[in-house]
């Protein structure tokens, strides 16, 4: 009786004790910092600083805009592709259905350099174009905001798409009939029934997307865009110039995380984002579409897959090719690449493995006791525990990246370097961003196991140990496996807060596409990328298997 | 095995679900609680079972107090509504997963599967997962898995209302001769009235977390103590009144006054003041001749309700009260016209004082 009470508290006690050391602490750490001056002072100092700065104004603006603007191109494609995908039947509409997801698993940093290859200023198109044209300047379709968002809404239109998917597939048919019964119909039926009921996934995919954009700083930062609140703070905390400036990109973060979480709260308020359940999906009747419709909506799909595989395309040239340089495409082709990043150098390759692997077990460890704790038990205090894994979903990696450099840098006891001069803090920084799709994962799969399940083998003698050996987890292992490649796939991708946190010596793949890139040798750096595009397609294709197509619930 | 339930208490937050209950399961018995959602008689069921610990009195299984054990110290079977079988699992290791827990060797649990598939007529379906059945085999394997671990007890939590009217039928009498069959103590959780008279040795009606009424199926229904048993159990004609005297000469009839003028009827237990009448609709008569001594009631037809067995009249009288009224052999009557003017008459033996507890 005792050890059955104990044993939730303590676990829960460990949990608390991980998010508050790992997230909370760090956290508040910068918001600490960019509330006090050098000398430990309460202070608002540094936020007057920051908005009588005209630069940093207008970098917030200009911030805001993007996010918005990715918000609505993204909106308008990923709708428009989630409705015919769900609603209308045409040749191709299940390849379709798949080849959408593929642009969202493109690792971000490897999706823009592709880009980079194909439509920039030296890119094969303006190669093309300026040979048949005779122009004498190469077409801007990249350097500049509108390139990011260009970049931006190829890579996360299908996170709407796949949420507002989710969504119509949940949407009773009756409610529609209920609709056309009282005389509803066309347009009339779509704004007042059918939106209004997909709203909340297509809110928490757009939530993502905004603060995806937000907090982007590699993206831009290729495409020399400056002026931004994410490349602000990644240039102030890294180049180091002075103190001062180091303190105005900790408070461009805490700034960062302040205006996600109020866009997040905003958002939760508006429709309960944490809707969790993934359960029922009803059957849709697709209509099926005139031969010449067909050909548009065929022609309109096709386009737009052709556009968010741009990237693909461009790095694979550049992982083989060598001389690519005012030629459409490369002179020759060679592995030399390949054999630096994997033969000569291995370190990349094998480090971030390492990092992910031991990021989804901490992820496992922590996040499984998570969801059981909302899902089955009643100990006090699991709203919170909610609240803080959905926090987690809100805070740009950036700022947790800068966090935990100023967090984690004083020396350990019976060390003299602190946490973040050993490699141990990448994978817990992965683990922790990570966590809420472990915790969402697994808390899906334990709403499919009803609890009388587990109480039939209570009845028929199992000890709580052993229902849950045999019965739970016999039933929510595929989902918490899912859950865990997802989490591997994207840790393998992360970018952001990794970036910030490179070890000499201890790079990650990501950390050396970054780096490969910056020193001009871009065609390492695709080889590198085109490795972590082969994983992640292994991933998905292994997630599309066990998870059939509702891999949109891990997105939401 | 006896079961004692003795001042059991169990609250959620502030809402008290279980209110000092005292009931005894007789050995053999299959006792029904009874009850609209709500009531409490699933927390009963469940604390019986060992899911829910209570929060005061004490409950006994033979002379073992189990308050504190977990379920499967307690010699349970349970039947769930929803059955609760494990979907990754087939029909054998559903059934055998608990003998195997108990260690017993393998020619056992095989004897026992084949008897327990035996019992509820699913042999030849071991090998079948639990989604390739119908909703009636799913309980069924579902009371196999209760039954081989020969439980002192059975527990039953609404087990058939998942399932059509007519496969509800079958089981409910499946489940009564197997009960009958093995005489184990067999504790019933409904809401249907008539599954709980058609196959109980005795059934408690609860509201509220309290028990109103304990007694065998005819006595519920032939002399509810309460408006509220009255009005569950089956179907019941509810005229207001108070008690004004005692007929002296006719075997000490009460004389009641009600809206409908004065009526006659008897009582159970000791009631004065306020009340309620209680007169089921087979037992009221469609303009038949005045016999003297019965209730005589004016009124129009309203409403006619053909029901294949019975038909239904739904009759207004002149204070605007409307009584219902069966005949109970439809075939042999010409049905009368909504309008028509009629009498009704009931006799005082069938008409109930009780105590109103709306």
């Amino acid at each position: 009786m005792r050890s059955r009470r104990l044993a939730p508290a303590l676990g829960l006690g460990l949990i608390w004790a991980f998010l508050i050391l790992f997230l909370i602490y760090p956290l508040g750490r910068i918001f600490y910092d960019a509330v006090t001056d050098e000398a430990g002072r309460w202070t608002l100092a540094n936020f007057h600083d920051f908005f009588t700065d005209r630069f940093y104004l207008r970098s917030l603006w200009h911030s805001l805009i993007l996010g918005l603007a990715t918000v609505i191109t993204s909106s308008v494609l990923g709708i428009a592709v989630a409705f015919l995908l769900v609603r209308y039947d045409f040749a191709g509409r299940s390849l379709f259905g798949f080849l959408t997801i593929i642009p969202i698993i493109s690792p971000p940093l490897v999706g823009v350099l592709g880009f980079t290859f194909i439509l920039g200023r030296a890119g094969t198109v303006n190669v093309l174009l300026m040979d048949a044209f005779d122009l004498l300047r190469p077409v801007n379709f990249l350097y500049g905001i509108h390139g990011v968002v260009l970049v931006e809404t190829l890579h996360l239109f299908p996170m709407i798409t796949l949420n507002v998917v989710d969504a119509l597939g949940k949407v009773d048919p009756s409610l529609e009939e209920a609709a056309e019964s009282v005389g509803a119909r066309g347009f009339s039926k779509l704004w007042r029934v059918t939106l209004p009921l997909t709203t909340p996934g297509y809110v928490a995919g757009a939530l993502l997307v905004f603060i995806w954009t937000f907090s982007d700083f590699a993206t831009p930062l290729v495409l020399g865009v400056q002026d931004l609140l994410a490349p602000q703070a990644y240039l102030n905390i890294v180049q180091f110039v002075d103190r001062r400036i180091f303190r105005m990109g900790i408070v461009i973060s805490a700034l960062m995380v302040l205006l996600a979480v109020l866009f997040l709260l905003a958002a939760r308020h508006y429709v309960a984002i944490k809707d969790y359940s993934s359960l029922s999906y009803s059957r849709i009747a697709r209509r099926r579409l005139s031969p010449l419709r067909q050909a548009l909506v065929v022609a309109f799909l096709s386009t737009l897959l052709l556009l968010s595989f741009i990237p693909y395309i461009g790095v694979t040239l550049a992982s083989v090719g060598r001389g690519w340089a005012l030629t459409p495409l490369p002179v020759a082709y060679t592995l030399q690449y390949y054999e630096r990043v994997i033969v000569e150098t291995p370190k990349f390759i094998l480090n971030s493995f390492l990092y992910s692997g031991l990021a989804v077990a901490i992820c496992i460890l922590v996040g499984v006791p998570i969801a059981w704790l909302l899902g089955r038990s009643t100990v006090p205090g699991r709203g919170a525990l909610d609240a803080v894994n959905t926090l987690i979903l809100a805070v740009p990696g950036t700022a947790i990246g800068i966090a935990y450099i100023r967090a984690f840098h004083f020396d350990l006891p019976g060390f003299d370097r602190g946490l973040t001069s050993f490699w141990i803090v990448m994978p817990l920084v992965l683990a922790v961003r990570r966590l809420p799709y472990t915790v969402r994962g697994s808390f899906a799969s334990l709403l499919l196991v009803h609890p009388s399940l587990e109480e039939a083998a209570s009845s028929v003698g199992a000890s709580g140990a052993r229902t849950f050996r045999d019965v739970t987890l016999p039933l929510i292992w595929k989902g918490i496996l899912v859950g865990g490649l997802f989490s591997f796939m994207t840790s393998l991708q992360e970018a952001s807060a990794v970036l910030f946190l490179a070890l000499g010596g201890w790079e990650s793949i990501t950390n050396g596409i970054f780096a490969f890139y910056i020193a001009g040798s871009a065609n390492e750096a695709a080889a590198l990328g085109v490795i972590l595009i082969a994983v992640a397609a292994i991933s998905v294709a292994i997630i599309n298997r066990m998870a059939g197509t509702r891999m949109g619930g891990v997105f939401g | 095995m006896i079961v004692g339930i003795r001042g059991v208490v169990k609250r959620f937050g502030a809402v008290t679900a279980v209110n000092a209950v005292d009931l005894t399961v007789a050995d053999g018995e299959l006792f029904t609680l009874l009850g609209p959602s709500g009531c409490g008689k699933t927390t009963l069921l469940r604390l019986l079972a060992g899911f829910y610990q209570p929060d005061a009195g004490t409950i006994r299984f033979g002379d073992r107090v189990v308050n504190g054990l977990p379920p499967y110290e307690r010699g349970i079977g349970m039947v769930f509504q929803n059955y609760a079988l494990w979907p990754h699992m087939t029909v054998a290791d559903n059934v055998c997963y608990g003998l195997r827990l108990r260690r017993l060797p393998g020619e056992e649990v095989a004897r026992r599967l084949h008897e327990g598939l035996r019992k509820v007529n699913l042999v030849g379906f071991e090998a079948r997962y639990p989604g390739q059945l119908s909703g009636g085999q799913q309980q069924r394997v579902a009371l196999a898995r209760a039954l081989v671990l020969n439980p002192d007890i059975l527990l039953l939590d609404e087990p058939l209302s998942n399932l059509d009217a007519k496969i509800r039928i079958q089981v409910r009498a499946e489940i009564r001769r197997l009960q009958q069959d093995l005489r184990i103590t067999t504790v019933y959780v409904t809401h249907d009235q008539e599954e709980a008279l058609s196959l109980s040795d005795r059934v408690a009606v609860m509201r509220d977390g309290h028990v109103l009424q304990v007694g065998r199926p005819r006595e519920l229904y032939e002399r509810p103590r309460t408006r509220f048993v009255a009005d569950f159990v089956g179907t019941n004609n509810l005229v207001p009144g108070e008690v004004h005297g005692v007929d002296a000469h006719a075997r000490g009839d009460l004389l009641v006054r009600t809206a409908l003028g004065p009526l006659r009827a008897i009582a159970d237990a000791a009631v004065s003041g306020r009340c309620v009448l209680a007169v089921r609709p087979e037992n009221v008569a469609v303009g038949a001749p005045d016999a003297g001594d019965g209730n005589r009631v004016a009124g129009t037809v309203s409403l006619v309700s053909y029901l294949g067995n019975t038909l239904r009249y739904d009759v207004e009288t002149e204070c605007g009260l409307v009584l219902k009224a069966d005949i109970r052999d439809p075939w042999h009557h010409e049905p009368l016209p909504v309008g028509r003017p009629v009498t009704l008459s009931f006799p005082a033996s069938v008409t109930l004082a009780l105590s109103d507890d709306a």
